[in-house]
C-alpha cells in the first residue's frame, strides 16, 4: 500500500430521503475547511435548482477534500454523493462500488425507513464498511438509543459507538470525520498493475466534452494515455486527469490506484460513458472488466408532445440537450392522430419522468402534453414472434396475441402498524400478492409484495402515503415478466377514439377503471356549446359513458355603465383559459386530463 | 363661462354620465361604487353630500373646455342612488351640467331613482329642470324577494313612486327587473313581469343576478337558494318571448322598449360612440381613449378641492389600439338584437367580417346561436345567453390590460 493510499478514504453517504444526507455533506465540507460557511451555498453538492426545490439529489457528484485528523496526518477524503431515489438504484450501486465505506445516515426521529434499508443492502452488497450516523439529534422527538437498537437489530451493524450528530447545528461533526479515518479502510489496489477504473458518473461540458468520474482500482492514468472503455468497446485519448475540488476540477499529473477523480478525453457524448463501465489502457489492458455492469434500461414510457405543433423542433432539440447529460433518457419520434407529432420517451421511473418533463417545461420553455406513463408489455404473437409494446396505441388486436406478459416488481413497504390493513387492501386492489410481513419493532411492519409494475407507476405512491398519513415508505425492483389477462381500453370523445388516451389494463379491472376514467375526463372537459359524450370501449364495445352537458349560460348581462374595459378583460381571461385547452378532434380538453385520469385512488 | 358656440352640425355627439356614490343601504348583490349613508345622521349626510356635489361640479368645469367641440345628446345621472341626495344638490348638479356643456335641446336626460327615496316634489323639480327620463330600480314585485335582495323598499312604495313620476310629467320611464334571484320561481317572475307591464312603462331592463366578488351575496353564496342554471336560462328565454308578445321589443341582451323608446344613452355604449363619465369609478370613452376615475370618494374630493394636492384621479387610461377597435365594435354591436352590419363594419375598419370569422359564423348560424339576415349577423336569444363563450373564441384583445386589475369572474 502506498503512502497516498494509506491516507485516502473513499466513502459515500446513504440515507432515506430527508434524513439529512445533503446537510451532513455540507457540514463535512465546511469542517474540512474546503468551503467556508460564508461561501457555503446551501448544499453545494446539489447543483441543480430543480433538485434543490424537491430536496433530492439526482446526479451523483464527487468531491475531494483534505482533513487534518487527530492522529496528526492529513487525509484525502473522496465524498461521493448518491441519488436518493429508487429509480436510480443502479447509479447508487456503482457509486458505492467506487468506495470502501459508507456513512449510513438515520434520522433520530424517524428511525429506519424503506430506503435506509434498501441503501444499506446495496452498501453491504458492495462490501462496504458501514458507519451509522444518527442525525437530527437536536429535535425534541429524537430517540438516539431507540435508533441505535434498530440499526443493530434490523441491519445488523454494531452501533453502540456510532456518532450521533446534528448536521443542522454542526454538533458532533468532528466525530464523524474521525470515524471515517478510523472505521473506513484505506483503499487497496496495485499501482503497477494494468489500469482498471470504474466509471461511476459523467457529465457533458461544452468546453471539455464529457467529464468522466472514475475510481481507479489498479494502475495509473495520465494525459496522453490511450484508454479503452471495455463494455462499450471504444477508445479515446486522455486529455486531462485530475480531482474534483469543491468549486471545480483540479488538474493533476496522474491518477493512481485508490484515488477518485476525473478524466477528459474529448468524448462528445455521455452515451459513450456508461455508468459501471471499466476503463483500461488500450495497449496494456486489464484481464477482465469490473463486475456489475448493466445497460441503461428504461422502465416507464410516455408520449411527449408539444402543445403547439410548431414547436416540435424545439422539443426535439431540448430532448437532445437533456440527453447530453442523461444517458438513461431515451426518445424516439412517434405520431398520434390526436396529438400530432411527438416523441415516445423512456425513463428509469416515474420520478425520472417527472423531472425530465419539468426541465423541458422550465428550462426550455415548452408547453407540453404528456400521455399517461406506460410500461413495456411482452407479447408472444400467434405467429411465434415476440413483440415489445411501449405505447398502448400500438397494442395489437387480441386475436393476434398468444400470450401477453407484463413486468412485475418486488416491493417492500415499511409502515406503522396501524396502517397495515389499509395498505394491504391497497396492494390487493392493485393485484398484489403478499410475499411476507415482518415486524421491525413494536410499531412498524415491513411488507413484501409482488405487484404488477403498471399498478405501481400511476398513483400507488400517493395512495400509499395518504393511507398511512405520509409515514409509509416504498422501495421496489423489477423481478420478472408474467403472463396476464390484459385488454386495451380505448377512450372516445364525441364518438372519436383519442389514441393518446388509450390504456392497457388487466381484464378484471377494466370496467371499474373505465368508469372512473370517464368520470375523471368529464371533470377535465370544460362545458362547450354542444353536449359531449365521453365513452370507454374495449374492442369497439362501449363499456362506460359519461356526458358533459352543453353550456347554456355564459353571458355578461349588464354592461356596467360604460365599463367596456372590464368586459374585454373578462373575455381575455376566458381566452387565456381556452388557450390552455387542447383540441382533441372536436372537443376541448384540459391538458391535465391525461394525468388526471390516473389519480384513481379515492381514499 | 361664455364659449364660442358652434352650429350643431359641426359638433360631435357625446354622452354624459354623472355618478352619485351614495345609497341608503347596500343591496346584497351590488358591487357598484357607493357609500351607504343611511346610518349617518342628517347633518353628516348633508355635509358629505354637499362636499361631493361641489367636487363633481368642479370636475365638470375641468371638462368644459375639452368638450367645446361636443354636444351632449344624452345625459345620465346614475349611482348608487342619485335620489337619496337632497333635491337642491341634484339641481345644482343639473345646472352645472347645462353651464359647462352644450346640451342638445332634445337630449335624453335620465336619472336613476329608488322608490324609497323619491317624492312628487322632487320629481316635479327634476322634470322642470331638464330631466326627462327616469330609471326605477324595482327588481321584483314580490316583497319577499325584495327582502332577499336587501332592497330598501317594497312594492307598494314603488307603485306610489311610479305614480308620482307620471304625475310629475315623466313620459319616459324605465323599470329594472331581475331574474335568477333567491327564492324566485318561473311563476313569481311571470307575476312580476305582469305587474310591471300593467304599469305600461316605456322601457324594461331585465338583468340576471350575478354574484360579484366582495358582495354580501358572495360571502353567503352557500346559503342562497337560487334557481338552477337550466331554470334561469328558461326564465331568460321565455321572458323574452313574453315581453315581445306584450309589445316590448327586445333590442339588447337585457333591454326591452316600446318602439322608439330605446335608451339612447346606453345605445352610445353599444354603438361605440363617445361618452364622458365623471365621478369616482365612472368610465369614459373619449378622444380614442378609455379611462376611468378611482373608486375613492375621499381621494376624489381632495383632488378636486386642491389642485396642488398631487392626488391622481385617474385609475386606468389607455388608447384603444387599432386591432382592439374592431374587436370592441363586434363585442358591443352583437349585444344589440339588430346585430352587426358587414357593410358598416367594412366602411369603418376596412375589414371583411365574413372572411375574418367565417368558420365561426357558419357553425353558430347552423346551430341557431346566430342569425344571418341579409348583411347583418346577430345573436339569437340562445346565442346571447352564451355570447361570452362565443366572443372569447372569436376575439382577441391586445390592449395590454394589467391582469391584476381584473375584477371578479364572469360566472
Amino acid at each position: 500500500m502506498t503512502e497516498r493510499q494509506k491516507y485516502t478514504r473513499n466513502f459515500s453517504i446513504i440515507a432515506h430521503i430527508d434524513h439529512g444526507k445533503s446537510t451532513l455533506a455540507d457540514r463535512l465540507l465546511e469542517k474540512t475547511r474546503a468551503v467556508s460557511s460564508r461561501d457555503m451555498e446551501e448544499q453545494v453538492l446539489d447543483n441543480m435548482d430543480l433538485e434543490r426545490e424537491r430536496g433530492i439529489t439526482i446526479k451523483a457528484r464527487a468531491v475531494n477534500v483534505h482533513y487534518d485528523a487527530k492522529d496528526g496526518h492529513t487525509y484525502s477524503f473522496n465524498l461521493i454523493d448518491t441519488p436518493g431515489h429508487v429509480d436510480f438504484n443502479y447509479e447508487v450501486s456503482r457509486s458505492l462500488n467506487a468506495c470502501e465505506g459508507a456513512l449510513l445516515v438515520v434520522d433520530a426521529t424517524q428511525g429506519i425507513e424503506a430506503q435506509t434499508l434498501a441503501n444499506a443492502y446495496l452498501a453491504v452488497d458492495a462490501n462496504l464498511e458501514i458507519v451509522p450516523v444518527i442525525n437530527k439529534i437536536d429535535l425534541p422527538s429524537a430517540d438516539i438509543e431507540q435508533v441505535r437498537g434498530e440499526i443493530e437489530e434490523v441491519i445488523g451493524i454494531p452501533s453502540e459507538n456510532c456518532p450521533a450528530v446534528s448536521a443542522k447545528t454542526g454538533l458532533n461533526i468532528e466525530q464523524v470525520l474521525e470515524h471515517i479515518v478510523t472505521d473506513i479502510p484505506a483503499p487497496g489496489g496495485d499501482e503497477d498493475a494494468p489500469l482498471k477504473c470504474l466509471i461511476f458518473d459523467s457529465y457533458y461540458d461544452s468546453y471539455l466534452g464529457v467529464v468522466v468520474y472514475v475510481r481507479v482500482f489498479d494502475g495509473k492514468v495520465r494525459s496522453g494515455d490511450r484508454i479503452h472503455l471495455m463494455h462499450k468497446n471504444t477508445e479515446f485519448e486522455v486529455v486531462d486527469v485530475g480531482t474534483m475540488a469543491p468549486f471545480g476540477l483540479s488538474k493533476t499529473d496522474e491518477l493512481t490506484a485508490g484515488q477518485v477523480g476525473y478524466i477528459t478525453a474529448s468524448i462528445k457524448d455521455v452515451g459513450e460513458t456508461r455508468v459501471g463501465d471499466t476503463i483500461t489502457l488500450a495497449d496494456n489492458p486489464t484481464a477482465s472488466p469490473l463486475p456489475g455492469f448493466k445497460h441503461a434500461q428504461p422502465m416507464v414510457f410516455s408520449g411527449i408532445y408539444p402543445s403547439d405543433g410548431a414547436k416540435y423542433g424545439d422539443l426535439r432539440d431540448a430532448l437532445e440537450k437533456l440527453q447530453l447529460n442523461d444517458a438513461a433518457l431515451t426518445y424516439d419520434p412517434e405520431t398520434s392522430a390526436a396529438l400530432g407529432f411527438g416523441f415516445r420517451c423512456g425513463f428509469l421511473g416515474l420520478l425520472h419522468m417527472e423531472i425530465i418533463e419539468e426541465r423541458l417545461e422550465r428550462e426550455f420553455n415548452l408547453d407540453l402534453i404528456t400521455t399517461a406513463p406506460s410500461v413495456i408489455y411482452e407479447l408472444t404473437m400467434r405467429d411465434g414472434s415476440v413483440k415489445h409494446i411501449d405505447n398502448p396505441s400500438n397494442y395489437p388486436s387480441p386475436d393476434e396475441i398468444e400470450v401477453a406478459a407484463e413486468p412485475v416488481v418486488r416491493a417492500s413497504i415499511i409502515t406503522p402498524t396501524e396502517y397495515v390493513g389499509g395498505i394491504m387492501d391497497l396492494c390487493q386492489d392493485r393485484r398484489g400478492t403478499s410475499i411476507d410481513m415482518k415486524y421491525i419493532d413494536a410499531h412498524r411492519v415491513e411488507l413484501h409484495y409482488e405487484l404488477p409494475l403498471n399498478e405501481i407507476i400511476y398513483d400507488f405512491f400517493d395512495a400509499l402515503k395518504s393511507r398511512s398519513k405520509g409515514y409509509a415508505s416504498l422501495d421496489y425492483e423489477i423481478s420478472e415478466y408474467r403472463p396476464s389477462q390484459l385488454v386495451k381500453l380505448d377512450i372516445l370523445l364525441n364518438g372519436d377514439i383519442v389514441d393518446a388516451l388509450s390504456f392497457i389494463v388487466h381484464a378484471d379491472k377494466a370496467y371499474a377503471r373505465a368508469r372512473k376514467i370517464c368520470e375523471k375526463l368529464k371533470d377535465n372537459i370544460p362545458r362547450q356549446l354542444f353536449e359531449i359524450p365521453v365513452q370507454a370501449a374495449i374492442g369497439g364495445k362501449i363499456i362506460a359513458r359519461e356526458t358533459v352537458k352543453a353550456l347554456r349560460k355564459d353571458v355578461l348581462a349588464k354592461c356596467y355603465g360604460g365599463d367596456i374595459t372590464r368586459k374585454k378583460k373578462l373575455l381575455e381571461k376566458q381566452k387565456e383559459g381556452k388557450k390552455k385547452m387542447r383540441q382533441l378532434g372536436s372537443v376541448e380538453v384540459s391538458p391535465e386530463a391525461f394525468m388526471a385520469v390516473l389519480k384513481l385512488d379515492d381514499n | 363661462m361664455v364659449k364660442k358656440k358652434q352650429t350643431a352640425d359641426e359638433l360631435r355627439g357625446l354622452g354624459l354620465y354623472l355618478h352619485i356614490p351614495f345609497c341608503l343601504s347596500k343591496c346584497a348583490y351590488c358591487d357598484f361604487y357607493s357609500l351607504p349613508c343611511g346610518q349617518l345622521d342628517a347633518r353628516e349626510q348633508k355635509s358629505d353630500m354637499r362636499r361631493y356635489t361641489d367636487s363633481l361640479m368642479l370636475h365638470m368645469e375641468d371638462y368644459s373646455r375639452p368638450c367645446e367641440e361636443y354636444i351632449v345628446e344624452t345625459a345620465f345621472i346614475g349611482g348608487g342612488t342619485p335620489t337619496c341626495m337632497p333635491t337642491p344638490l341634484l339641481l345644482d348638479i343639473i345646472d352645472s351640467a347645462y353651464d359647462n356643456f352644450q346640451i342638445a335641446e332634445d337630449a335624453e336626460f335620465t336619472i336613476e331613482a329608488n322608490p324609497a327615496t323619491v317624492d312628487r316634489r322632487m320629481l316635479k323639480n327634476l322634470r322642470k329642470n331638464g330631466v326627462n327620463r327616469i330609471s326605477f330600480g324595482l327588481q321584483s314585485a314580490n316583497d319577499d324577494e325584495l327582502r332577499g335582495l336587501s332592497r330598501a323598499h317594497n312594492f307598494e312604495d314603488f307603485l306610489e313612486s311610479f305614480d308620482d313620476a307620471r304625475r310629475a310629467g315623466f313620459d319616459n320611464i324605465n323599470i329594472d327587473v331581475m331574474y335568477g334571484i333567491p327564492n324566485q320561481t318561473k311563476t313569481s317572475l311571470r307575476a312580476t313581469l305582469d305587474c310591471v307591464i300593467a304599469l305600461d312603462p316605456e322601457h324594461i331592463s331585465f338583468y340576471g343576478l350575478k354574484i360579484e366578488d366582495g358582495t354580501p351575496f358572495a360571502r353567503r353564496r352557500d346559503t342562497l337558494v337560487l334557481p338552477d342554471e337550466d331554470t334561469e336560462c328558461d326564465m331568460y328565454l321565455e321572458s323574452i318571448e313574453y315581453l315581445e308578445k306584450m309589445g316590448y321589443h327586445h333590442y339588447e341582451i337585457s333591454n326591452f322598449a316600446r318602439d322608439g323608446m330605446e335608451c339612447r344613452h346606453n345605445l352610445k355604449y353599444w354603438n361605440c360612440e363617445e361618452y364622458l363619465g365623471l365621478g369616482p369609478a365612472a368610465h369614459s370613452y373619449f378622444g380614442g381613449k378609455r379611462f376611468s376615475f378611482k373608486r375613492d370618494i375621499k381621494a376624489y374630493m381632495e383632488a378636486l378641492e386642491d389642485t396642488d394636492s398631487g392626488v391622481d384621479l385617474l385609475d386606468d387610461s389607455y388608447e384603444v389600439s387599432q386591432s382592439d377597435r374592431s374587436g370592441e365594435y363586434i363585442m358591443l354591436r352583437l349585444r344589440l338584437c339588430d346585430g352587426l352590419d358587414v357593410n358598416e363594419y367594412e366602411k369603418r375598419f376596412s375589414l371583411d367580417f365574413e372572411k375574418q370569422y367565417g368558420k365561426y359564423l357558419k357553425l353558430y348560424v347552423e346551430n341557431d346561436f346566430m342569425r344571418h339576415d341579409g348583411a347583418s349577423y346577430s345573436f339569437t336569444p340562445k346565442g346571447m345567453y352564451v355570447s361570452n363563450y362565443i366572443l372569447s373564441a372569436m376575439l382577441d384583445f391586445d390592449s395590454g390590460i394589467d391582469e391584476k386589475k381584473t375584477i371578479g369572474t364572469d360566472m
